[in-house]
């Protein structure tokens, strides 16, 4: 393990889009990066026993983080976007350590994988820890922090009305509306 | 300068309670991709969007302050979360164009 006290920049950065796709005959539900707002395969198209459709596709980026002093990459291809959280459940994990963080002036997000692979194979905590040293090493702590969770904290997933920092309908030509929870 | 400078000179309009501090640039995007990507800590972020999800997104990045121009009426639940979090949110009704010219004229770049 270096020794080195990683000073991080963002690197590798890649604009494009979060697909968000679900299979209309076992319900399940994807996501993936694509530079490409269409999908190469239109809306509905069959991918083996699944028959999937674009639910939501919303603009986002993808990058790597590096170290400035010795070089050291951390790939964060992985990451599908960050959760605020809204407080919907009042019993879930995430709700709790909110407060419990916000009294010490360190605001939470949400780390989320693409799904399906994240559920079995989370991001790991060490990448997560390295991503909220990230945000803080670019202001000051003294007035407050970043700290960024694990999603499988979240007590129901289907049910979490969390709000993504995406930015969705920014290519309709209707004004945005309430955004709908991601299942 | 710091954002009580920028908000006596061009007359804009506080919305959220807040600190103020020392402004580090100006940093223009609708987008919270482009935001996270690429605003710095301090930065005055010049926006026309009004959604509460630009409040994590300027307190990921750090920014000063959110500037939404045009008028555009930002929701309570935007302006509370924005309490919430020492964010401030400030409202002016000049389009984002003449906004950026007045925040120039007062010797901000882009960091």
């Amino acid at each position: 393990m270096s020794g080195c006290q990683h000073q991080w920049e963002m690197t590798n950065i890649q604009f494009g889009f979060i697909a968000f796709e679900k299979c209309s005959y076992c319900n399940g539900v994807r996501t993936y990066f694509s530079v490409e707002d269409t999908p190469a395969l239109g809306d509905e198209y069959r991918e083996g026993d699944h028959f999937w459709s674009r639910v939501e596709s919303a603009q986002s980026f993808r990058f790597d983080l590096r170290c400035k002093k010795c070089g050291h990459l951390e790939k964060f291809y992985d990451l599908m976007g960050l959760l605020h959280c809204t407080s919907c459940m009042h019993d879930c994990k995430v709700e709790a350590l909110r407060q419990e963080y916000e009294a010490a002036k360190t605001w939470i997000l949400v780390g989320f994988g693409h799904l399906p692979t994240a559920t079995a194979t989370p991001i790991p905590p060490y990448k997560l820890d390295v991503l909220s040293e990230y945000f803080n090493q670019r202001r000051d702590t003294a007035r407050s922090r970043i700290k960024i969770l694990p999603f499988n904290l979240i007590e129901d997933f289907s049910l979490c009305k969390g709000e993504f920092i995406h930015d969705r309908g920014m290519l309709s030509l209707e004004p945005p509306e309430s955004r709908k929870p991601l299942l | 300068m710091t954002t009580q400078d920028v908000i006596e000179k061009i007359g804009l309009k506080p919305l959220s309670k807040f600190e103020h501090r020392e402004i580090s640039g100006v940093f223009v995007s609708d987008m919270l991709s482009d935001v996270m990507a690429g605003a710095k800590s301090g930065n005055l972020w010049v926006t026309v969007q009004t959604h509460k999800s630009v409040v994590p997104a300027a307190n990921l990045v750090d920014v000063s302050a959110v500037i939404v121009t045009s008028g555009k009426s930002v929701p309570q639940e935007t302006v509370d979360l924005a309490t919430k979090h020492n964010i401030a949110i400030l409202a002016t009704d000049l389009p984002s164009f003449e906004l950026i010219g007045k925040l120039y004229g007062l010797g901000l770049v882009s960091s």
